[in-house]
C-alpha cells in the first residue's frame, strides 16, 4: 500500500498540469473545446459550463447600457431568439462581463430585472464581473455570441446577425446567425458561417483581470 | 488606462439635457430621429458628442478634371472617438451615402491614418479630436450648372466608454463658379494624413501557425530600427490587441502579428498601415497572401449531432422538420449526450434504410433474379451460405466504393450528390444496355455460355461466388437513385460526418440491403419455403425478363430527359443492334457458317452504330442551358421552375411556397407526382392558399439544386419543402407524399384572404 501515495500525487500533478494547460489557452477557437468556467448567476447560484454537457449552449454577452444590446432587446429580436432556442432545449446563458467600475454596470438583481422586463428568457444570467469568462472566450462586444455543441466544442463565434448597424429596422432583413447556427448544428450539419465579425459596444472589462 | 468615469460625464449631461426620464442611452438612436422628416438639412449636424459638418474643397472651381473634394468633418468632444474603416475589436466605421446630380460621383473615403485606442483588454482603431473624412468628387465631362446640390446621409458610432450610434443628413449647394477654398487647410491636412505606399517599398505576407508574418523592404530610412505599430485594414483577421513582434535586419523588416483566434475573414490580399512614433502619417502596404489561408480547422462537423437528426427523422411517416419542433429538439439533446450510443443508433437506422431498399422498385428485379438463382441451386446449404455471404460482400464493397467516391468528390468540392451516376447520360445508356442484355438472356435469346469464351465460362462455373458478388454490385448500382425514406437523412448525415463514420453508415446501409438475401441463404427454413426447382423455372425466368425490359424503358425515359428524343432513339437503335448481335452470336440454333457470316455483319453494324450514336449520348455542353425537361413542360403552368430567387421573392411577398425537388430517374418522385401531387382536390387547396408551386428538376446535374439540397441536409431526391408564410426555413414533408400529409401541413397556417 505504500506506493499508493506517490501514485495519487502524480495523478494530482497530472490534473494540475491539465488545468494549467486549459487556463493557458487564451482564447476560444471555433472547432476546439470551449473554455470551461464556473461563475455565479444573478441568483447567486454557481453555474459551470460542465453542468450542460450533452446540450447545446448559447453564450450571449450582454450589457443593457449598450445601444446595440438595446437594439436587439427593444425590438424583441434577442428575446425571440432566446425563446426559440430554449424551445429546442438549448441552454442560453447571458453573460455580463461589465466591470463594477463601469458606468453601465448593473448589480445582479438589477440586471435580472432588466432582462425580465424585456421579456428575455435566458436559462441563467452569469455575473462575470472580473471578466475572466469574457477574456477566455475573447468576447469583444456586446452583444457577442457563441454556440457550444453537446460535446463542449465551440461551433459558432461572432455577431447576432449579419447587419452591423444600430437600426432596428435592419433586423428584419438580416440573417440571424444564432438561429442559423443552431438550426444547422441541431440538424447535424456543420455551421456554414462558424465565425463572423461581432459588432456592438466594447465589453467594459475590469482593468487588470 | 483610461478612467471609466472620464467618458461618462458627457453622457450623463446629454441624457439630462435631451430626455429627462428614460434609460441613460436611449438618447443615442433618438438623436438621429430627432431630426424629423420635416427638417431641412443644412451643412452641420450637432450632437452632444460631435459637431459634424459637410465641407467642400475645389480650389479651381467645379470644373471636370480639376481637383474637387467633399468631406465630412467630425469634431469630437474630448475622450470620444469615431472609427476607422476597420474599427478593431468593436465599433463600426463611419459610412457616407451620397446623393448627387446625375453623372457626378463621390469616391470612397480617403481614410486618414487612424489612432490605436485601447479599451481595457481590447483595441479599437479610430479618431479623436478633429477629423475630416475626404471623398474625391468627379463631375461628368460636359458639366455646367450654376450650382451643384450635394446631399449626404452619414452614420457614425461615437464612443468613449459607452457608445452612441448617430446619423445625420447634410445638404450643400455649391456654386460652380469660382474657387471653393475656405477649408483648404483642413483638406490639405487630412489628405496628407492618408497613408500612402512609399515608393520602392515591398511587402510579402504568409501565415505561420497562429500568426501572420510580413516581410517588408524599402521603407524610408527614417523608419529603420523604430518601434512600429500595425493596423490591418481588414476587420476580422488579426488579433488587434496583440502586439506585433517587430525585428529589423538592416533595411529589412519582419513583423509577426498574431491572428485573431476567431478570424472570420480570409482576404486574398492583405492591406496594412504601419505607423511609427515620430511619423504621424502611416505608410500603406498591400500584398497577396503567399501560400493562402489554412483550411478546414474551424468548420468540423460533429459526429453525434447528425446521428440525433437521423433518429428524429427515423419514422418514415413522420415529417422531417428542419425548423425543429420542440419535441424533436428535446430528443436530439437527450440523445446527444454520449458519442458511441448515438453512432449505434445511426448505424441501426442506416441498416433499416438498407432493408427498405430491397422493396424499392428498382432493386426488386435484381432481388428476384437472386431468388431465381437460389431456387436453381437447390438446397445445398453450404453453397447457399457462401453465395449469400458473397452477395453481401458485393453489396458492402460497392457501398463502400460509392461512399469513398462520394467522399472524394465531396473533398474535391464537386457539387454532386447521391444519384449522380444517373445524371450522366453515358452511365444511363450503359445501364440500359446491360439490362437489355440481362432481359434477352432471361428471354432465352442467347445463352451466356455461347457468348463467353469457354475459359471465362468455366471460371464462372468454378467461381459462383464471384457471380454472387457481381450481382451484389449490380443491385447497389441500380438502388442508388432510390432514396428510401431513411436514405435522405442517413446520407445527409454521412455526408456531414468525418470519413470513417460516413463509411460505417454506408456499410450499415449495405448490410441492411444484403440482409434479406443473406437470411434466405443462411436460414434453411426460409429457403425451403421457396418453390421447388422444376420445369416452371424456365417460364419463371422468362417472366423475369419483363421487369428488365420495363427497367430499360424507364432508363430510356430518363435518357430522353437528359439528351432529348434523338439521343433516346439513338440508344434504342443501339439496343436493337445489340439484341441482333446477341442473337447471332449466342443462339445455338444457327449453323456455324451462318453465325460467322452474320456475326461479322452484326459486329460491324454494332461498331458503326456505337460510333454514330455515342456523341448523341453525351451530356449537353457544360454551361449551355438546356430547355426545361418535358417533366416541366407538360406539367400545367401551375408548376414553375425553381430558383432560389423565386423562393425568396415569394417569401418577400409573404406567399407560401412548395418546392418539389425531383428527377426523372427517381422512381419515388414519379410515384408522388402521379399520386399526391396529381390530386385535384389537393391542388385546389394549394391554389386556394395561393401556394407558389416550384419544381426543381435534378434529372441533369444542377449545381444550384445540389446546393439547395445540401442546405436542407439532403443529398438525394425526392425532397418536398414547404415554406410557410413568413417562415425563412422550410418544413420538409415525407418522401412518400400523401394528400393528407400535405393538407395537414397547410392546415396549420392562418387562413389567408379568400381568393377568387
Amino acid at each position: 500500500m505504500t506506493h499508493c501515495i506517490p501514485r495519487w500525487s502524480s495523478l494530482g500533478l497530472l490534473a494540475l498540469g491539465l488545468t494549467a494547460a486549459g487556463l493557458a489557452q487564451a482564447q476560444a477557437v471555433v472547432g476546439q473545446p470551449a473554455p470551461a468556467f464556473k461563475v455565479t448567476d444573478t441568483g447567486g447560484k454557481a453555474v459551470s459550463l460542465a453542468d450542460f454537457k450533452g446540450k447545446h449552449v448559447v453564450l450571449e454577452w450582454v450589457n443593457p447600457g449598450c445601444p446595440y444590446v438595446q437594439k436587439h432587446y427593444d425590438s424583441g429580436n434577442m428575446p425571440a431568439t432566446q425563446k426559440s432556442a430554449r424551445a429546442k432545449d438549448v441552454v442560453w446563458l447571458a453573460v455580463s462581463s461589465t466591470s463594477r467600475d463601469a458606468g453601465d454596470y448593473k448589480a445582479p438583481a438589477e440586471l435580472a430585472g432588466w432582462l425580465q422586463a424585456k421579456g428575455a428568457s435566458p436559462s441563467a444570467t452569469l455575473m462575470d464581473d472580473d471578466g475572466k469568462v469574457g477574456r477566455s472566450y475573447g468576447a469583444r462586444t456586446t452583444p457577442h455570441m457563441y454556440v457550444i455543441d453537446p460535446q463542449g466544442k465551440l461551433v459558432y463565434a461572432g455577431a447576432i446577425d449579419s447587419k452591423p448597424s444600430s437600426n432596428p429596422a435592419d433586423i428584419k432583413t438580416a440573417t440571424n446567425y444564432i438561429n442559423q447556427a443552431l438550426g444547422e448544428t441541431l440538424a447535424g450539419k456543420p455551421v456554414s458561417k462558424a465565425v463572423t465579425q461581432a459588432y456592438g459596444c466594447s465589453v467594459k472589462y475590469a482593468s487588470g483581470a | 488606462m483610461r478612467s471609466w468615469f472620464a467618458g461618462l460625464l458627457p453622457v450623463l449631461r446629454s441624457a439630462a439635457l435631451l430626455v429627462a426620464s428614460g434609460p441613460l442611452l436611449a438618447t443615442g438612436p433618438a438623436l438621429a430621429q430627432g431630426l424629423g422628416p420635416g427638417h431641412v438639412p443644412g451643412a452641420v449636424v450637432q450632437t452632444e458628442q460631435v459637431r459634424a459638418e459637410l465641407l467642400a474643397h475645389a480650389p479651381e472651381g467645379l470644373v471636370p478634371g480639376k481637383p474637387m473634394w467633399l468631406g465630412l468633418s467630425i469634431r469630437h468632444i474630448p475622450h470620444w472617438h469615431t472609427y476607422w474603416k476597420n474599427p478593431g475589436d468593436s465599433g463600426l466605421p463611419t459610412t457616407l451615402s451620397w446623393q448627387l446630380p446625375a453623372g457626378a460621383m463621390a469616391g470612397d473615403i480617403a481614410w486618414p491614418t487612424p489612432q490605436r485606442l485601447p479599451v481595457g483588454p481590447l483595441v479599437n482603431y479610430g479618431y479623436e479630436g478633429d477629423l475630416l473624412l475626404p471623398v474625391r468628387l468627379t463631375l461628368p465631362a460636359g458639366f455646367h450648372a450654376d450650382t451643384l446640390a450635394v446631399r449626404l446621409h452619414a452614420e457614425w458610432l461615437v464612443c468613449a466608454e459607452t457608445c452612441i450610434p448617430q446619423s445625420g443628413d447634410f445638404a450643400l449647394n455649391l456654386p460652380s463658379q469660382g474657387s471653393l477654398a475656405a477649408h483648404a487647410a483642413r483638406f490639405t491636412q487630412a489628405l496628407a494624413a492618408v497613408p500612402a505606399a512609399p515608393p520602392g517599398a515591398t511587402l510579402s505576407a504568409r501565415v505561420d501557425g497562429p500568426a501572420l508574418v510580413f516581410d517588408v523592404a524599402g521603407l524610408p530610412a527614417a523608419w529603420r530600427q523604430q518601434p512600429l505599430r500595425l493596423f490591418a485594414e481588414q476587420a476580422g483577421v488579426i488579433d488587434h490587441a496583440a502586439a506585433a513582434q517587430v525585428s529589423w535586419q538592416g533595411e529589412r523588416l519582419q513583423i509577426r502579428q498574431p491572428l485573431s483566434a476567431q478570424r472570420s475573414e480570409s482576404p486574398a490580399t492583405l492591406q496594412l498601415v504601419l505607423t511609427t512614433p515620430g511619423q504621424p502619417v502611416g505608410v500603406a502596404l498591400a500584398a497577396p497572401l503567399g501560400g493562402g489561408w489554412p483550411v478546414g480547422n474551424t468548420q468540423v462537423a460533429t459526429a453525434t449531432v447528425p446521428a440525433a437528426t437521423a433518429a428524429v427523422a427515423a419514422p418514415p411517416a413522420a415529417p422531417v422538420d428542419t425548423t425543429r419542433s420542440p419535441a424533436a429538439g428535446a430528443s436530439a439533446d437527450a440523445l446527444g449526450g454520449a458519442a458511441s450510443p448515438m453512432l449505434i443508433v445511426t448505424l441501426a437506422l442506416a441498416f433499416l434504410g438498407g432493408l427498405m431498399l430491397n422493396l424499392m422498385p428498382c432493386v426488386f428485379p435484381v432481388l428476384s433474379l437472386k431468388v431465381l438463382g437460389l431456387t436453381g441451386q437447390g438446397a445445398d446449404r453450404r453453397h447457399m451460405v457462401a453465395g449469400g455471404l458473397a452477395y453481401t460482400a458485393g453489396v458492402l464493397l460497392s457501398f463502400l466504393v460509392l461512399a469513398g467516391l462520394l467522399l472524394m468528390m465531396r473533398a474535391g468540392g464537386a457539387e454532386l450528390g447521391w444519384g449522380f451516376q444517373l445524371q450522366s447520360p453515358g452511365f444511363v445508356a450503359l445501364l440500359a444496355l446491360l439490362f437489355t442484355l440481362i432481359g434477352l438472356n432471361l428471354s432465352g435469346v442467347f445463352c451466356l455460355s455461347g457468348v463467353m469464351p469457354d475459359r471465362v465460362c468455366n471460371a464462372r462455373a468454378r467461381q459462383p461466388l464471384v457471380d454472387h458478388g457481381l450481382t451484389g454490385v449490380l443491385a447497389v448500382l441500380i438502388a442508388s437513385p432510390c432514396t428510401a425514406p431513411f436514405m435522405g437523412a442517413a446520407l445527409g448525415v454521412a455526408l456531414a460526418q468525418p470519413p470513417l463514420q460516413a463509411l460505417s453508415v454506408f456499410a450499415a446501409l449495405g448490410l441492411g440491403m444484403a440482409a434479406p438475401y443473406l437470411a434466405v441463404s443462411c436460414w434453411p427454413g426460409l429457403a425451403r419455403r421457396l418453390p421447388r426447382p422444376g420445369a416452371w423455372m424456365e417460364q419463371f425466368k422468362m417472366l423475369l425478363a419483363f421487369p428488365m425490359y420495363a427497367t430499360v424503358v424507364w432508363l430510356l425515359w430518363v435518357l430522353g430527359h437528359q439528351v432529348g428524343i434523338d439521343g433516346a432513339v439513338a440508344l434504342l437503335g443501339l439496343l436493337v443492334l445489340v439484341a441482333f448481335a446477341a442473337w447471332v452470336l449466342g443462339s445455338r440454333a444457327l449453323g456455324l457458317r451462318t453465325r460467322r457470316g452474320l456475326g461479322v455483319v452484326a459486329m460491324a453494324l454494332l461498331g458503326i452504330g456505337l460510333a454514330w450514336t455515342w456523341p448523341a449520348l453525351q451530356s449537353p455542353a457544360g454551361g449551355v442551358p438546356m430547355p426545361p425537361s418535358p417533366t416541366l413542360a407538360n406539367a400545367a403552368v401551375r408548376w414553375q421552375p425553381w430558383s432560389p430567387e423565386a423562393v425568396s421573392r415569394a417569401q418577400a411577398e409573404g406567399r407560401p411556397v412548395f418546392v418539389d425537388f425531383t428527377a426523372a430517374w427517381c422512381v419515388t418522385c414519379q410515384f408522388n407526382k402521379l399520386g399526391a401531387l396529381s390530386n385535384a382536390g389537393l391542388l385546389a387547396d394549394l391554389d386556394a392558399r395561393q401556394v407558389l408551386l416550384l419544381r426543381a428538376d435534378w434529372t441533369r446535374r444542377d449545381a444550384s439544386i445540389t446546393q439547395a439540397l445540401t442546405a436542407l441536409g439532403r443529398s438525394g431526391v425526392p425532397v418536398y419543402a414547404l415554406y410557410s408564410p413568413g417562415q425563412a426555413q422550410p418544413r420538409l414533408l415525407p418522401e412518400i407524399l400523401t394528400v393528407a400529409r400535405v393538407r395537414e401541413a397547410i392546415a396549420a397556417w392562418p387562413t389567408s384572404s379568400p381568393s377568387p
